[in-house]
């Protein structure tokens, strides 16, 4: 297999103020890979994201996307990516079909092939009906949907995808998984990041795991498995992440809730 | 949350609505949330000034009220005993403020849909529920019109006697209640047959006529004494029963004037029985107001797709670059859509086409039509053109500001084009349909003599919008700031914008003065405008950076 080398990140630290986000982070990404990102909140999942989008700015260390290393001020490289943010943020005062063709021609499509795949990928997302009415109208699914196309209009190689299928539902979180495969068949790579533990088992074929700012496992599934012995990766996480006190955490919960006198 | 002085006043009535079956303490709690959500909202007879966001913004927008009730009412009092025309206009003026108020600061109450998740999910009864919702409105009316009347009111005791100010009194609180279902109605309306964001889009143009309104009447109130003197005699025709204000200046005829003709008697029984049949109107039509209410988060009326032809044209004309184009179109719908930025931005193009002829009639009064059409009074077009240091800052920001991320993750190869498509926008959105109506005005008024100061005009105006930009706001993104910074705004720059075009009026005038001096100064312009525009907004992808 000749895989291309698509992203590497070497000795990527990163501070906000007296606060050290990142802690030397070194990855590799190759070609067709889907990778899950995952970690506990705070973890600096979406940090790093942002880092390769040239969001944040002001990181020690080397990125290089497409063997171009990012730091050097040529944004060429952004347009073969695509990104979904956690935050569903739109300009939701414009309609689907005003965005979707204003970020399609932000990546250098033509007004009307952008308008023109915008609607055909709508309606296969059963949206056809809602092109032309505005976003603030949208239910979050639906948003999250419109944020699906505008990063894969322009047909991207690398797509970072954070929290995509939230507010989407389970025939639609299959849709995604499947384009997911699809896509990574095709040669793209997706770097993607979740919360969702039995989602990012089943469609990455391998598995980043970072706490506090650094990575503490990379693998596959299996190696993973085989590495901490345990059946899923909820429970990997656990592990690894060194939480096991959420028996204790529910009990004191469902206490407090049912109005115990545990405080005398 | 405070204790309101509202609900104390209200405690006394406890007895009355445990006896219509309503739970009181639950109601209380819920009229406390609300008012002290109101108090955090902002009004729209603030629009404009600077106002801190702490404090309570209701509270200090009654002073308002009573200011206005002092500056826009009082007068009507001091024009005779013609009760029939002097009240009615009174009633006019009373009833357009309440009812443009009610609809653009208390829409929130009236149509929040939160309600239906947040309190309708709850164990209180529908007949709480209702009650809170009408006792809410009801208060909010009551601290409005009282502080919008109250000195009308007083003045009318001294001026009129106290059988004067009762009846006024007493129509003020039928009209108030007219005009609260009048309201819902206007909604129910709305809402029957059209989508919800429409009637957020209609909200947003009664707010943008409010702020208009409250301003240019402060030019026209002073003129009121002077306008108003004469001396006709009122006579009915049919239509005049569709008048509510008539209905009430009518009750004044009959009570104090002891005018006992059948269409006085009729207007009176109007008076009284409009407001009582509405109200009965209301409760009946209150389930189907409730049910158009859940439309609002819809959009479903429109499913067709707006043309942009137009700005598309404009879009290939001006813009050197694709990116650009893009930014333009897209600057173009955000202006043209955003409803916060057109609540700020709007009124300042109505006052962009109102000044001047406020000047131009100041000056008629004093010098004759003819001496002023051969003068150089059309110089007072620039009043229009310091909109432009007023709205150009206003670009940045956005309602939805955090959208702005996708001004990072996409690859922009000139983060120049940005602005520069959105100041292109600017002009050609908001200036030029100002421009083009005062222009044709204008040449009405001073002959086509004047053409080649309307083009001077225009290019001061591109240079005024190139140079406020590069003083307010260069660096930043557009539509990439929450509008609670927009405050920031000083007092000094505004008086610096205003400085700038008072330059552009002095030049202009000197230039005047030389034989060919216009058109010297329109090639001085010209090029100066290219060269200063190329230099803000260099072309050429050498500045790779996005930030």
């Amino acid at each position: 297999m000749n895989k291309e080398k698509v992203l590497s990140l070497s000795d990527v630290t990163m501070r906000f103020g007296a606060k050290q986000v990142l802690n030397g982070i070194n990855l590799e990404v190759y070609q067709g890979q889907i990778i899950g990102y995952i970690g506990p909140n705070g973890a600096g999942k979406s940090t790093t994201v942002k880092i390769m989008l040239g969001l944040i700015e002001g990181y020690q260390g080397k990125i290089e996307i497409f063997g171009e290393d990012i730091g050097h001020g040529n944004v060429a490289y952004k347009r073969k990516i695509g990104y979904v943010p956690e935050t569903a943020e739109l300009y939701d005062n414009l309609s689907a079909s005003e965005y979707l063709t204003f970020t399609g021609e932000l990546y250098g499509l033509t007004t009307k092939e952008a308008e023109r795949k915008a609607y055909q990928l709508m309606k296969e997302f059963g949206l056809e009906h809602v092109f032309h009415k505005r976003l603030s109208s949208f239910s979050k699914g639906m948003r999250q949907k419109v944020l699906i196309i505008s990063s894969l209009l322009h047909d991207p190689d690398l797509l970072f995808f954070d929290e995509p299928l939230s507010g989407l539902d389970a025939n639609s979180v299959m849709i995604i998984k499947e384009i997911l495969d699809q896509l990574a068949a095709r040669g793209k790579t997706i770097f993607y990041s979740s919360h969702i533990m039995d989602v990012v088992e089943k469609i990455s074929n391998r598995i980043i795991l970072l706490v506090e700012g650094r990575v503490v496992a990379d693998g596959t599934f299996e190696e993973l498995q085989a590495q901490s012995k345990e059946g899923t990766l909820e429970a990997i996480f656990n592990q690894i992440t060194g939480f096991c006190e959420h028996k204790e955490i529910a009990e004191k919960f469902v206490e407090i809730v049912s109005g115990g006198n545990s405080h005398g | 949350m405070d204790d309101f002085t509202s609900l104390r006043v209200l405690d006394r009535f406890k007895w009355l609505f445990q006896k219509l079956h309503i739970d009181y303490a639950v109601m209380r709690k819920i009229l406390q949330l609300k008012l002290t959500m109101d108090g955090r909202r902002m009004p729209t007879v603030f629009n404009g000034s600077r106002v801190k966001k702490e404090g309570n913004q209701f509270k200090k927008s009654l002073w308002m009220y009573g200011f206005y009730g002092l500056l826009l009412l009082t007068p009507f009092l001091f024009l005779g005993d013609q009760y029939i025309f002097f009240m009615s206009i009174l009633f006019s003026v009373l009833m357009f403020i309440v009812m443009t108020s009610m609809v653009s600061d208390f829409s929130a109450v009236l149509l929040d849909i939160r309600d239906k998740s947040i309190l309708h999910s709850k164990p209180i009864s529908p007949r709480t529920l209702n009650a809170a919702k009408l006792v809410h409105i009801l208060i909010y009316m009551f601290m409005l019109t009282g502080s919008f009347v109250v000195i009308p009111l007083i003045v009318s005791i001294f001026k009129h006697g106290i059988v004067f100010a009762v009846l006024f009194l007493f129509d003020i609180i039928l009209i108030s209640c007219l005009v609260v279902v009048l309201t819902a109605f206007v909604y129910l309306f709305i809402l029957r047959f059209f989508s919800g964001e429409k009637l957020k889009d209609m909200i947003n143009y009664v707010q943008i006529i409010l702020s208009v309104a409250i301003m240019v009447s402060y030019q026209l109130v002073a003129r009121v004494f002077e306008i108003v003197n004469f001396d006709i005699s009122y006579t009915f025709t049919w239509w005049h029963f569709f008048l509510p204000p008539l209905w009430y200046s009518a009750t004044f005829e009959l009570m104090l004037n002891n005018n006992f003709s059948i269409p006085i008697i009729i207007f009176t029984g109007l008076a009284i029985l409009g407001p009582i049949l509405s109200i009965l109107l209301y409760i009946r039509l209150m389930p189907a107001f409730e049910r158009n209410l859940a439309k609002l988060l819809s959009d479903s009326k429109r499913n067709r797709k707006k043309s942009l032809g137009l700005n598309r044209f404009w879009a290939k004309v001006l813009c050197r670059t694709k990116e650009e184009q893009t930014f333009y179109l897209f600057a173009s719908l955000m202006m043209k859509q955003e409803r916060e930025l057109k609540l700020k931005v709007y009124p300042q193009i109505g006052f962009a086409l109102i000044f001047p002829f406020v000047f131009i009639y100041n000056n008629i009064r004093s010098s004759s039509f003819e001496e002023m059409s051969n003068g150089n009074m059309f110089l007072v077009i620039y009043f229009s053109l310091a909109m432009l240091p007023t709205i150009v800052p206003m670009l940045k920001f956005s309602g939805t500001y955090k959208a702005q991320w996708i001004y990072g993750v996409a690859p922009i190869q000139n983060k120049f084009s940005i602005y520069s498509g959105t100041l292109k926008a600017c002009l050609i959105q908001y200036f030029i349909p100002v421009y083009l109506v005062l222009s044709i005005l204008f040449i009405l008024i001073f002959s086509i003599r004047i053409l080649d100061d309307l083009i001077v005009v225009l290019l001061a105006a591109i240079a005024i919008t190139l140079i406020s930009y590069r003083l307010f706001d260069a660096e930043d993104y557009p539509f990439s700031q929450s509008h609670e910074f927009m405050q920031e705004m000083s007092t000094f720059k505004v008086l610096a914008g205003v400085l700038v075009v008072g330059v552009f009026v002095l030049v202009h005038f000197i230039f005047a003065k030389i034989p060919f001096g216009l058109l010297i100064y329109i090639v001085l312009l010209a090029v100066g405008i290219l060269i200063g525009w190329n230099k803000v907004f260099p072309s050429g992808t050498k500045v790779g950076s996005t930030s």
